[in-house]
């Protein structure tokens, strides 16, 4: 006590230097069946049930084997799973271990049986480790077809309802075109690259100087080849890293983009390439998909909806193309032969974004932020 | 513009994404999946396994329940580990509610409040305990802590005096000294507190682990750093463990310019948050391998205290935001946040810091207004504050 009373003055108010007993509870329901992963702390287990069988202070896998039915037993009494309000049986079916910030935690995967064939809701009754440690929480989080929910069981509030069904696969398809549809509109690097490419579209190229095409046609055509390229190009590399088939340093991939936008914008103010821009366009929309990829890798891939998903994110990425052509195509036709387009935006706007390119090059290429 | 940056770090991220992303089966059964922090045979694990069967036994004993309760916040404190705490709170299961329990209960369940920064319901807990036993030395120390806490400096000094009629000399003038030390006096306050120490030779190692870290905070302040080095190793000469005195003992080091030196003496202290966070700033400092690692670690920490709704951290959040992460408008929100709740020295410096990388002096100013008002001395802030002004 002597030590205790002198530590009021150093210790009240600060930090917790660790972490306090979490277990991560997470369950997989499709309206018909629920599966379940417990991941709860071997320190949480050594104190509820004894695992350090030989007292070393060290806690093996041969230890936590041993003691795996005990915790089964110990852990599934202290959880309670009704759907539509009837009891499900749960079933151990593995034991896993992982590593948590905070240190080893066992991890239990289970089946519940459930008497009904299909049901809308869940009911989660929690109590594991409360009577030990009335601040140990059950963190809770219910996957369904994409879709996630999330709750913290405590003392206080010891169980919880969700809902069991999914969204349907309509839901989640327009969810991803919706997310596609958002990361071309947000993704200015692939916006810029597309415009760098079709600012001439409404020119033809005479003697290394460009003039106004005279046919909406031949632009539009233009337009089409070097739209589709990008669409092709960009959706194979799309889909094979999704896939995991190939895959790139993201450093290296954004880079790249970065760079195709300098050089897609400067070709406008000294053209090397007009005729073939289709192919550049196919050439660079390889390395444009795998910034797509990305970004899909982010939004988290439904291992059970793998092709929705990706052709849900494609479909939104074209669809948002498209509406960015259609509201180019007809005013750069318009203009194509007045002054403020030539000037100011062919070549002041390429120019411009050849300038914000290359700053991102540098960013991304050396890893550094300017601004 | 900002999406593709932040869409780039996020990259960045999954590509370092750890190892444990996904649950394992170990290869063989020696594999060591955990160290405990206490071995079975341990004295003092044999006496917290005696008091639990004797609470098991009579689970309303008070004074069995209010003995194990304290032994685990005591270990608590040393290793750093809240878990305790919970063990603790279980302990006093039969008297959670109850506003007539006695003395001693009402204490204890104060203490274990005021660690999960429940500082207005661990007041009255401590107010309660002081009824029923007016000369509460515990009830009364705390009490003077949490008001530092907060900084009512009136009320904490209130205490110190109430302290002086029951406790040893050395704790009321720690007490005092340790109010004189935050508003302006700490030259003062570092005499009577070394007079105090050396009038005690005998004193336990605790009391003068806890008495030579605050004279080495007091002479860091005063800007005499061979003399804080001098107290710091005496500290640590003690060979007491405890977190406290490693994190002021590397804060210490830090802003000498020694992160060589926090390196050494941290490496094998990544189990605590508060450490782990000064580890990795030096690591940084010396663009040493180990710091990214090491700063991911402390990003899903802080990450995974959040997912059980609670920020106790906030005050080492927003260090780690700043001078880890190099955000400075994210560390000022936290740090502000943070001041709310804690109005101590460490958390009106991250408040500057954080104004400053952020250029945004108007955030600073509840902290400034504090400085004035307490006239605090200490170089750091001082200067941070210049800065702003």
């Amino acid at each position: 006590m002597r030590a205790l009373l002198l530590a009021a003055l150093l210790a009240a108010g600060s930090a917790h230097a660790h972490k306090p007993s979490d277990s991560y509870l997470t369950l997989f329901a499709d309206g018909h069946s629920v599966r379940g992963q417990w991941d709860i702390a071997l320190r949480d287990l050594e104190y509820a049930v004894g695992l350090d069988a030989d007292g070393d202070g060290a806690i093996t896998w041969g230890e936590l084997k041993a003691k795996h039915a005990e915790i089964d037993a110990y852990a599934l009494a202290r959880l309670a799973l009704r759907a539509d309000g009837a009891a499900c049986e749960l079933q151990p079916a593995e034991h896993l271990v992982d590593e948590h910030s905070d240190g080893a935690y066992a991890v239990l995967r289970f089946a519940a049986r459930c008497p009904a064939e299909s049901f809308k809701a869940v009911a989660v009754e929690y109590s594991l480790f409360f009577d030990l440690d009335p601040t140990h929480r059950g963190l809770l989080r219910v996957e369904r077809n994409g879709d996630t929910t999330t709750g913290i069981l405590s003392p206080e509030r010891p169980s919880l309802e969700v809902s069991a069904e999914g969204r349907s696969r309509l839901h989640q398809f327009a969810d991803y075109v919706r997310e596609g549809v958002w990361h071309i509109w947000i993704g200015f690097d692939h916006i810029l690259f597309l415009v760098s490419l079709l600012l001439p579209s409404v020119f033809i190229l005479a003697n290394n100087q460009w003039a106004p095409a005279n046919r909406f046609r031949d632009t539009f055509w233009d337009v089409f080849k070097v739209a589709t390229s990008f669409t092709v190009a960009h959706s194979i590399t799309l889909s094979l890293a999704a896939l995991s088939v190939i895959t790139l340093p993201s450093r290296l991939v954004e880079s790249t983009i970065a760079l195709s936008v300098v050089l897609a914008a400067l070709n406008n103010i000294w053209p090397l390439v007009h005729g073939r821009r289709w192919a550049v366009a196919f050439g660079f929309g390889l390395i444009h998909g795998f910034g797509f990829a990305s970004v899909l890798a982010d939004l988290g891939l439904p291992r059970d909806a793998l092709l929705l998903a990706l052709v849900g994110f494609n479909v939104g990425v074209e669809l948002g193309q498209l509406a960015i052509i259609a509201a180019f195509l007809p005013l750069a036709f318009a203009l194509r032969d007045r002054w403020i387009y030539r000037r100011v935006v062919f070549v002041g706007g390429s120019a411009a974004i050849a300038l914000v390119a290359a700053l991102w090059l540098v960013e991304r290429a050396l890893d550094v932020k300017l601004y | 513009m900002l999406p593709i940056v932040h869409r780039f770090a996020a990259i960045a991220l999954l590509v370092a994404a750890p190892a444990w992303a996904a649950p394992y089966v170990p290869s063989e059964d020696a594999a060591v999946l955990e160290r405990l922090p206490t071995r079975r045979g341990d004295p003092a694990m044999a006496e917290l396994r005696r008091l639990r069967a004797a609470l098991a036994a009579a689970p309303t004993n008070s004074d069995t329940a209010t003995r194990l309760a304290q032994a685990y916040f005591d270990l608590a404190n040393a290793e750093g580990d809240p878990r305790y705490v919970g063990y603790a709170s279980a302990a006093l299961k039969p008297w959670e509610s109850s506003d007539d329990a006695p003395a001693e209960v009402l204490f204890t369940r104060g203490l274990l409040k005021q660690y999960r920064h429940d500082f207005a319901a661990a007041l009255k807990d401590f107010a309660g305990a002081i009824e029923r036993e007016p000369g509460h030395i515990g009830a009364h120390a705390w009490r003077a802590a949490i008001f530092m806490v907060q900084a009512d400096y009136r009320a904490a000094e209130r205490e110190c005096a109430a302290l002086t009629e029951i406790a040893s000399e050395l704790m009321s003038t720690g007490c005092i000294a340790y109010v004189e030390a935050t508003t302006g006096k700490t030259r003062a306050a570092y005499q009577r507190l070394a007079a105090a120490l050396e009038r005690r030779p005998n004193a336990s190692a605790e009391t003068r682990l806890w008495t030579l870290t605050r004279l080495a905070e007091m002479a860091w302040r005063l800007g005499d750093a061979a003399l804080a080095q001098r107290h710091f190793d005496e500290a640590l000469k003690l060979g007491v463990t405890d977190n406290f005195l490693l994190a002021a003992y590397a804060d210490f080091l830090l802003e000498q310019g020694r992160p060589k030196d926090v390196v050494t003496l941290l490496q094998d202290w990544v189990r605590s948050d508060t450490l782990l966070l000064r580890l990795a700033i030096a690591e940084q400092a010396l663009k040493l391998p180990g710091a990214r690692g090491h700063s991911q670690a402390l990003a899903e920490r802080f990450a995974a205290a959040g997912l059980r709704g609670e920020r106790l951290h906030m005050g080492e959040e927003a260090r780690f935001l700043l001078d880890v992460k190099g955000d400075a408008r994210a560390a000022l929100a936290v740090a502000a946040e943070n001041w709310k709740e804690q109005r101590e020295p460490r958390d009106a410096l991250i408040v500057l810091e954080a104004a400053i990388a952020a250029r945004d002096p108007k955030a600073a100013e509840p902290v400034l207004k504090w400085l004035d008002e307490t006239r605090f001395e200490g170089g750091r802030l001082r200067r941070a504050a210049a800065a702003l002004r």
